[in-house]
């Protein structure tokens, strides 16, 4: 990992960062990946049979409610926007997009 | 005078029940102790200031006859849990400002049983970290030894405990945030089983490792508190319905050690040592020990630090510093999102996002967090097979002794390593407890880590209370 790879993550993740700490951070996966790929050594050790039980056995479902309104308009309005850093008229104000 | 170092929730009851004394003066107590150490442990990044209108519901309740176990108890909250109206901030700049517009169901369960919060207690920024050193509130001090970190993520929940400013707390745990600080301050700390407890309404890290748990001051206790938050929520579509839950089944008495997990390298000696006396008490308490094979459950942590970083990434994205929390000015939209983030988020927050959004990148996912998942699967399978034969697994806690300060922090591996023994519960949905076994010669604590099948928490109190008699 190179100052311009991190560069391009902390793009990906949005996060202004300074060149100093991105070097430290390159040092810091090195390590890091080097130890959590450990995990293609394990997966040697995984029979395939027991594999594909697997993936059936935890497959994922979604969960889903009922597309009913669960409040009133407006209720939560106020509270919410306490929250918000800029406010116009009931709405959030963001800046230019372009 | 209450003696508040001996006080348990079912003896804290009785004398609210009998008059002896009344929420108020409960309550008082632990106020009066916060104010005297909370300067230097710094467990409470804030004390709520609506106290007073909580103790008058409870007692309230104690007059009406409505009163539960749990009503006038009071309890410290961590600092990622959703109170309406008070601010809850992971410990993070990035939320420093942000009120709760709702409560979350944990919440809600327990205001519905009059149970009287204290305040919010600190973390590792967004649970992030193994000794509270990376919140954006400073160090909480560990009050068995004030050189030394309280473990974390939950430090300052279990602080409060350790130092007598609150009867019990609530914690969270993704890798062993509960069970290593208990640990680390001698106490009893509990990570239900995946599903077990509502996430509704609490600051979210790894979604597919979170869970909420109590710590007490012994296993009832936290028993007590589990069963008050133990239930169903719709709002969390990864609860479990009471029915779908395994119903308990009689013990077999029988326990596993997966011994070659226990050779590996930065394992403490003393904690070893300390492990084979619980060993030997335990079949004092009449448990049959044996040894098992877990080959695969050494690779959790590796397994952990792709999951919960690829987790991370995706659920911190939320915060752009446009709805909530710290807002940068910018002149564009873009600016504001990276100027928000990298002023809000911390060190050990930014480092984990990164390497989240680097193993979800495009050719890096299979490697990485495709085989991470594949090898979850074999362990959860593994563990399963094992429960089979045995109604608990035992290791230590934590393999290290509580450290001091800054030793670990710039490190990030070594600081990994702290949850070696607690993650594999998390990998697995299984729930896992920690109980104190006893103290070394600077009278730090050693601790027991039981692991039991899904939504059998029942097996760790069986187990964890035989044991408590044993130490």
């Amino acid at each position: 990992m190179n100052l311009a790879d991190i560069k391009k993550l902390s793009d990906l993740a949005r996060i202004d960062m300074s060149n100093e700490e991105m070097e430290g951070i390159a040092k810091n996966f090195d390590s890091i990946l080097a130890y959590v790929g450990q995990v293609e050594e394990a997966s040697k050790l995984i029979d395939k049979e027991s594999e594909v039980k697997d993936s059936q056995n935890y497959k994922l479902h979604n969960i889903m409610r009922e597309d009913v309104a669960t409040n009133n308009r407006g209720e939560y309005t106020d509270k919410i926007l306490e929250d918000a850093p800029d406010t116009l008229d009931g709405f959030i104000k963001v800046k230019q997009i372009l | 005078m209450i003696d508040l170092r001996t006080l348990t929730i079912k003896k804290a009851h009785e004398h609210l029940k009998n008059g002896d004394f009344s929420v108020t003066d409960l309550v008082n107590e632990y106020l009066k102790v916060i104010k005297e150490k909370n300067n230097e442990i710094n467990a409470y990044v804030e004390v709520y200031s609506d106290i007073s209108e909580q103790v008058k519901i409870a007692e309230d309740m104690f007059k009406n006859g409505t009163a539960t176990l749990m009503t006038g108890i009071p309890v410290a909250l961590k600092d990622n849990m959703l109170f309406e109206g008070h601010i809850a901030s992971a410990s993070s700049h990035m939320l420093e400002n942000y009120k709760a517009t709702y409560d979350s169901s944990i919440v809600k369960q327990l205001k519905d049983q009059g149970v009287v919060f204290l305040g919010r207690t600190n973390m590792d920024e967004f649970a992030m970290g193994s000794s509270t050193e990376t919140s954006a509130y400073g160090n909480t001090k560990n009050p068995l030894d004030t050189s030394r970190v309280p473990g974390g993520s939950s430090g300052g929940a279990v602080a409060s405990l350790a130092m007598d400013g609150a009867l019990v707390s609530l914690g969270s745990d993704t890798g062993g945030s509960i069970r290593q600080p208990a640990a680390f301050c001698g106490l009893v700390g509990l990570k239900p089983t995946y599903g077990a407890v509502s996430r509704f309404g609490i600051i979210s890290m790894g979604s597919s490792l979170d869970q909420v748990g109590p710590f007490g001051k012994n296993v009832e206790d936290a028993e007590i508190l589990f069963n008050a938050i133990n239930a169903y929520d719709e709002k969390d579509s990864t609860s479990v319905k009471k029915e779908e839950r395994i119903a308990p089944l009689p013990l077999k008495k029988k326990i596993g050690v997966p011994r070659s997990f226990l050779s590996g390298d930065g394992i403490d000696k003393e904690i070893l040592k300390n492990f084979e006396e619980s060993c030997q008490k335990l079949e004092k308490a009449g448990y049959q020990i044996v040894d098992i094979s877990l080959p695969l459950i050494k690779y959790s942590l590796a397994v952990y630090y792709i999951i919960c970083p690829a987790e991370v990434s995706s659920n911190l994205a939320r915060y752009d510093g446009i709805r909530y929390g710290l807002h940068a000015e910018a002149d564009k939209l873009y600016e504001v999102y990276t100027k928000s983030r990298g002023k809000g988020f911390g060190k050990e927050v930014r480092r984990r996002i990164l390497l989240g959004t680097y193993i979800l990148s495009y050719g890096y996912y299979d490697a990485y967090y495709n085989t991470a998942i594949k090898v979850r699967n074999a362990i959860k399978e593994e563990l399963k097979n094992a429960f089979l034969d045995v109604d608990a697994i035992i290791t230590p806690t934590s393999p290290l002794m509580p450290f001091k300060f800054g030793e670990k922090l710039e490190d990030p591996i070594s600081m990994y390593l702290a949850d070696l023994f607690s993650v594999p519960a998390n990998i697995a949905d299984i729930p896992a407890i920690s109980i104190p076994s006893g103290k070394n010669n600077e009278g730090l604590p050693f601790s027991l880590h039981i692991m039991a099948p899904l939504f059998r928490e029942d097996i760790l109190f069986a187990i964890g209370k035989d044991f408590e008699k044993q130490v």
